[in-house]
């Protein structure tokens, strides 16, 4: 019992959950803008697997990881456009069109890989190139924080600047402020001159370039293979990361990292011979036990009288 | 009179609806298989073949038409009041579990096994059902988000009672081998159609589909929880106990999920194993808002679901197509249909006559 307590908070843990974060962190980093511009989105997990699809493509073909994710989120960008089309110009249930997008994510995914790869399941290839690891020189001395930090790929690292950035677009900037606008109340942030629309859009193609980057770090970090259903609710995650914190960068950034947490101790813990199903189950199980455990702090707010509470009251058409 | 022109306008819309999306996929479908290089003809008459070709094709179409009609009504049952229950797959895999347990473990007379079994999975959907509704009414933890949750730990869950605790341990990690033992003859389904894989299931669903139509057409309850998906606040007014409206929804859709789940335990699968179905509480959730979560409509949307994925194993051998072409032909019916085409309409013209008015 104390070895697995001790694992438990082992550096080689912090050093997984800050590999897996990643595209959680930036996923949902990107689903905060939608948020909070208050639109309705499901689909992170189709917008991620098709980038995984296309990062792993590009990768391929261009030998590069990062032309590879540029393609992923180009491509993760233009699904975006058809879901704005569907839902913001044709009126179209953002819920359902969201489930009909991950439905088909899985079979396009599943179909390209038949007939590009010619392979079913899975594809691996040393061809598939991953992002280098960056080592950062004055981390070298520093003996804890060396293991958890350092020698990570790109993406890592850019996800700590992306969830820095968001929060200053979303607070300190007009552009922010007029997003929060929208979605607070989007008939004030009319009669106030904004372009509801125009906000609408930025935020949403804002949160496909973000899933995609995220879905595209799924297969370049070092695997080098794409699977069927890669993503397997990841993107499920990034969606319960950005309801937990409300659409504030920063708190989803943390909620996100809490569940990368949960699923690095997958791999740790699998050494102590647990049943590995119930081990694959601790990050939806966690996801579970911090939507209470935020319920019941926004409870004791609102009874205080302190916070401001406001929670999404959605209900299917 | 009133009332009747008002029920044709909206059939009428839903036709319009039903057509443009039909028209639309089926030429982007075409397109879709030709830049496969197969001929679209050829490849949409070898699923209309493989979907009523013949009376063994029928029962297929009808064997898939089975796990639709019932997620499509759990979904619409749920959707109907307002409550959003996208975890059917969940519910599903706990049926399926348990029918395939009783069936294998015990020994009862043929009639009274199968009724015991099914209703067993329709409590053991319940049951799972019932988590995320507590949830929800004690901590107000929104269900939209823990169902999902609750899906993926239930296809997890399910692995692992079906390894560790009925197989003891052994069995590798590869899900095609962690599977319960056969169950008994006499906690199958009699088949419908002789040499095809329909079973009496696809009666008893359709038997739902009626009793929930009835239920909701003809009684005051039914009413009711229409009220609390319509409009909460008059229901509340009108003083419909909403907590426990709410409950009670959501333990019906669990219910109906997890006899699914046995159905096609005793039906079609025989013996539960893991990993077993992907994507088929999408499917009801899909069905149930294209058919406006009408159970007539239902049956027939789930008729036409189940005939395209039929015809589409009978494509994939008569083409070098793969089903997942259809899958996907599936989903931009989902997508044309979710168009709300009236408000584009009304649209257009108005904009027509501002531009006649302007010019």
């Amino acid at each position: 019992m104390q070895e697995i307590l001790l694992a438990v908070i082992s550096p080689v843990v912090f050093a997984g959950a800050v590999r897996i974060a990643a595209p959680l962190v930036i996923g949902s980093v990107g689903g905060c803008f939608t948020e909070k511009s208050g639109t309705f989105v499901l689909a992170y997990e189709c917008f991620m697997l098709i980038s995984a699809f296309f990062a792993t493509w590009g990768s391929y073909v261009t030998g590069s990881a990062v032309l590879g994710a540029l393609i992923a989120v180009m491509v993760s960008i233009l699904v975006g456009i058809l879901f704005g089309i569907l839902v913001f110009r044709f009126q179209a249930n953002g819920m359902i069109v969201s489930i009909a997008l991950i439905y088909g994510a899985w079979a396009v995914t599943t179909l390209l890989l038949v007939s590009i790869f010619q392979v079913r399941g899975s594809f691996i290839s040393p061809d598939i190139i991953s992002f280098q690891t960056i080592s950062i020189p004055f981390l070298n001395q520093v003996p804890v924080l060396n293991d958890v930090l350092n020698n990570k790929i790109g993406p890592v690292y850019l996800a700590f600047l992306l969830t820095g950035a968001a929060y200053v677009v979303m607070y300190k900037t007009p552009f922010g402020l007029r997003l929060r606008g929208v979605g607070m109340n989007a008939t004030a942030a009319q009669t106030a001159g904004t372009n509801i629309r125009r906000y609408k859009w930025t935020a949403l193609i804002i949160m496909c370039a973000c899933c995609g980057l995220g879905g595209a770090i799924i297969p370049l970090s070092g695997v080098s293979m794409f699977t069927e259903n890669m993503t397997s609710g990841r993107g499920f995650l990034c969606l319960a990361a950005v309801l937990v914190g409300g659409g504030n960068p920063i708190k989803t950034s943390i909620v996100a990292f809490l569940f990368a947490y949960t699923d690095a101790l997958y791999l740790t813990l699998t050494s102590f011979g647990l049943p590995t199903q119930l081990l694959s189950c601790i990050p939806y199980v966690a996801v579970i036990f911090v939507l209470i455990v935020s319920k019941l702090r926004a409870r004791r707010k609102a009874a205080l009288g302190a916070g401001r509470l406001k929670w999404r009251k959605k209900v299917t058409a | 009179m009133r009332k009747k022109l008002e029920i044709n306008e909206e059939a009428k819309s839903n036709l319009i609806r039903y057509a443009a999306a039909l028209l639309a996929v089926l030429l982007i479908g075409a397109v879709l298989i030709a830049v496969q290089g197969e001929n679209p003809g050829k490849a949409f008459s070898e699923i209309i073949k493989g979907a009523f070709g013949s009376k063994i094709n029928i029962g297929n179409t009808l064997r898939h038409t089975m796990p639709c009609i019932l997620t499509a009504i759990a979904a619409a049952v749920a959707f109907k009041s307002g409550v959003n229950n996208l975890g059917l797959e969940g519910q599903i895999y706990f049926g399926a579990l348990t029918a395939a347990v009783l069936g294998y473990a015990f020994k009862l007379p043929p009639g009274v096994h199968v009724i015991v079994c099914l209703l067993a999975s329709g409590v053991a959907g319940m049951l799972y059902a019932l988590l995320p509704a507590m949830l929800k009414l004690v901590f107000q933890v929104d269900e939209l988000i823990s169902t999902l949750m609750f899906n993926f730990i239930a296809v997890l869950l399910t692995e692992y009672i079906t390894m560790w605790w009925i197989m003891g341990g052994r069995g590798s990690d590869g899900s095609n081998a962690i599977s319960t033992p056969p169950m008994a003859a006499s906690a199958r389904l009699p088949g419908l159609i002789q040499g095809s894989s329909a079973s009496l299931g696809v009666v008893l669903a359709f038997l739902v589909a009626v009793l929930v139509y009835l239920f909701y057409r003809y009684t005051v309850k039914g009413y009711e929880l229409k009220q609390v998906g319509e409009n909460i606040r008059f229901a509340r007014a009108y003083g419909i106990p909403v907590a426990r409206t709410f409950l009670g929804i959501f333990l019906m859709s669990g219910f109906i999920s997890g006899l699914c789940g046995g159905i096609e335990m005793s039906g079609s699968y025989g013996s539960f194993t893991a990993k077993f179905i992907t994507n088929m509480g999408w499917d009801g959730i899909l069905i149930a808002y294209i058919a406006k979560q009408n159970p007539i409509a239902i049956v027939v949307v789930s008729f036409l679901w189940g005939a395209l994925r039929a015809g589409s194993l009978q494509m994939e051998r008569m083409t070098s197509l793969n089903k997942l072409t259809v899958n996907i032909i599936q989903m931009l019916f989902v997508l044309f249909a979710a168009i709300d085409y009236k408000a584009l309409l009304d649209h257009m013209r108005q904009k027509h006559i501002r531009s006649r008015e302007a010019g």
